[in-house]
């Protein structure tokens, strides 16, 4: 087997598995300061893939140029979303309620895309879809790179945002214990209101760039929250910066997944990796120790 | 007479079931250190977290510089000027120490004068400013613990209330604590105590309460109470006469 086709492999997997990173990276955000799986992320991710196909389809936007006016967007229904729905369950103890909150979000949002959008697939074509770049004789589609770049790009702004503002420090300290947070005179709910800011943000973000590569469906929401959920479990959960990796190394183990195995096999290797890393390693590949109750 | 800081009143608390205060009242002068003693589980630290805004009290009341403050909001509480340094005292660990300061200043009262604050934190604590870049985690017991009162003070409090500021500490620490608490009251600072060692907290402590499974069942001043056979007898025992030799 030739070398390039090996690195074909590895290109594929680091391209499309940045895209279940950003959106680990919400997720890892959410579950930080709400101590919950917010499972509608990939219902979210759906539906902005739809918002993006419908900004091209009645408006001629871009889809690119879409993610202006999408990521604010997302921001602000991520904040309306806490306040609205989960303000009142993130004061109570048992985590169940929020849970449960999050699932029923999920199966509103994909039914109400199956009511708006029908159940066939849809995909958002431009000129550039069909454009690929050959270097040294490798694939890559320009879609792809471009989503490549694109949640990079937002991967880093989250980052310098937790990093250098003292609301992302204390988004970071909320998510490592909240009550001593509020003892600091922050209100928890501006915390758990930016930090679903963010993960809606990233699921807006990854929508879009989803959109642009394949065609998508309501039902695939649940597949997208599963693979970012897997990808959280990699890279250890509560770990922002781990969920990015374990983004592209699910990405990666898909793609050497369905190369060496076949194709059918990608979802249930994932999964079996997934099973594994949480028997094996629960603080995940990257973390150091986990706290045992 | 000097002015009444804070003021509880017969105030009630439960855990579900289980009533942890009964009818508790405790008054704290400004610019006194009082301290809070009893045995584990005597209900100190609930009275803290009460203040605090961490528990809620069914009956009774709470005034802070002259208004009510029962059931507010903890992060509303601090903003009237209480800063809780809880029992274990709940750093950041993966935060450094810079951080963990920048956040105890977190109110914007106290992110105004960030910078004064900081100075007079690394002042009071030269170790902090060698290790503002280090994980607050990476520190050692004793200067987690001064972190913790430092991150407090960055908040500017009128009230400092301390929850078992000793505890798990060497020997050397604890004297550490005790005199900084001593320093920190010599600069205006008023000082509400939990202390399980109960013989350093009373000897330090203008005034001190002691509560009994939930109960206030003595007070006085601590030099008063020190002396109290009682006192002794109950909660310092052998200790203080070991000590005294």
């Amino acid at each position: 087997m030739s070398f390039r086709l090996i690195v074909q492999v590895l290109v594929n997997g680091v391209l499309f598995g940045t895209t279940y990173g950003i959106a680990a990276v919400g997720l890892s955000l959410i579950f930080g300061t709400m101590r919950i799986i917010f499972l509608a992320q990939g219902a979210f991710i759906i539906f902005f893939a739809y918002i993006s196909y419908w900004l091209l389809t009645l408006l001629g936007i871009d889809p690119y140029l879409s993610l202006l006016i999408v990521i604010p967007v997302s921001l602000l229904l991520g904040s309306a979303f806490y306040y609205g729905i989960f303000k009142e369950a993130a004061a109570i103890e048992d985590k169940n309620i929020s849970l449960l909150l999050a699932v029923g979000l999920m199966y509103l949002v994909e039914n109400i895309m199956l009511v708006v959008w029908s159940p066939d697939p849809r995909s958002v074509v431009t000129p550039y879809t069909t454009l690929v770049f050959r270097p040294w004789g490798i694939v890559v589609p320009f879609t792809r790179l471009t989503a490549l770049f694109i949640a990079i790009l937002a991967a880093v702004c989250v980052f310098i945002f937790l990093k250098r503002t003292l609301i992302g420090t204390a988004v970071r300290a909320a998510s490592e214990d909240m009550v001593s947070t509020t003892l600091m005179g922050i209100n928890p709910n501006w915390v758990n209101a930016v930090a679903f800011a963010i993960g809606i943000g990233l699921a807006g973000v990854a929508g879009v760039t989803l959109a642009t590569i394949y065609p998508f469906d309501p039902s695939y929401g649940f597949v997208f929250a599963i693979k970012a959920l897997i990808a959280l479990a990699l890279g250890g959960i509560g770990n922002v910066y781990g969920a990015l990796l374990g983004g592209i190394m699910l990405g990666l183990i898909e793609s050497l997944g369905s190369f060496y195995i076949g194709g059918g096999w990608a979802d249930a290797i994932s999964y079996g990796v997934f099973l594994l890393v949480l028997v094996f390693r629960p603080q995940g590949l990257f973390g150091g120790s986990i706290k045992k109750a | 007479m000097a002015n009444q800081l804070l003021e509880v009143n017969g105030i009630d608390v439960s855990y579900g079931d289980v009533q942890a205060l009964w009818d508790v009242s405790i008054k704290v002068e400004e610019g006194t250190i009082v301290a809070l003693v009893g045995a584990n589980g005597a209900g100190k630290s609930t009275l803290l977290k009460t203040i605090s805004g961490l528990n809620y009290a069914a009956k009774g009341e709470i005034i802070f510089s002259g208004k009510p403050l029962k059931n507010l909001k903890p992060q509303n509480i601090v903003d009237r000027g209480i800063m809780h340094v809880p029992e274990g005292r709940r750093l950041f660990a993966n935060l450094t120490v810079l951080e963990n300061l920048r956040l105890g200043a977190y109110i914007p009262r106290a992110r105004a004068s960030f910078a004064e604050s900081l100075e007079r934190a690394f002042t009071l604590f030269p170790v902090l400013q060698n290790r503002k870049n280090q994980k607050a985690g990476s520190l050692s017991g004793g200067e987690q613990q001064m972190l913790a009162i430092a991150r407090a003070l960055m908040g500017r409090p009128k009230l400092l209330m301390l929850d078992e500021p000793s505890l798990g500490l060497s020997p050397i620490f604890v004297r550490t604590i005790f005199e900084l608490i001593s320093t920190l009251n010599e600069q205006k600072a008023t000082i509400l105590l939990v202390e399980q060692n109960i013989n350093q907290a009373l000897r330090i402590a203008h005034q001190a309460y002691v509560l009994k499974t939930g109960k206030i069942v003595m007070s006085g001043a601590g030099s008063e109470l020190l002396e109290n056979e009682e006192v002794r007898k109950a909660y310092i025992g052998e200790r203080i006469r070991r000590r005294q030799r």
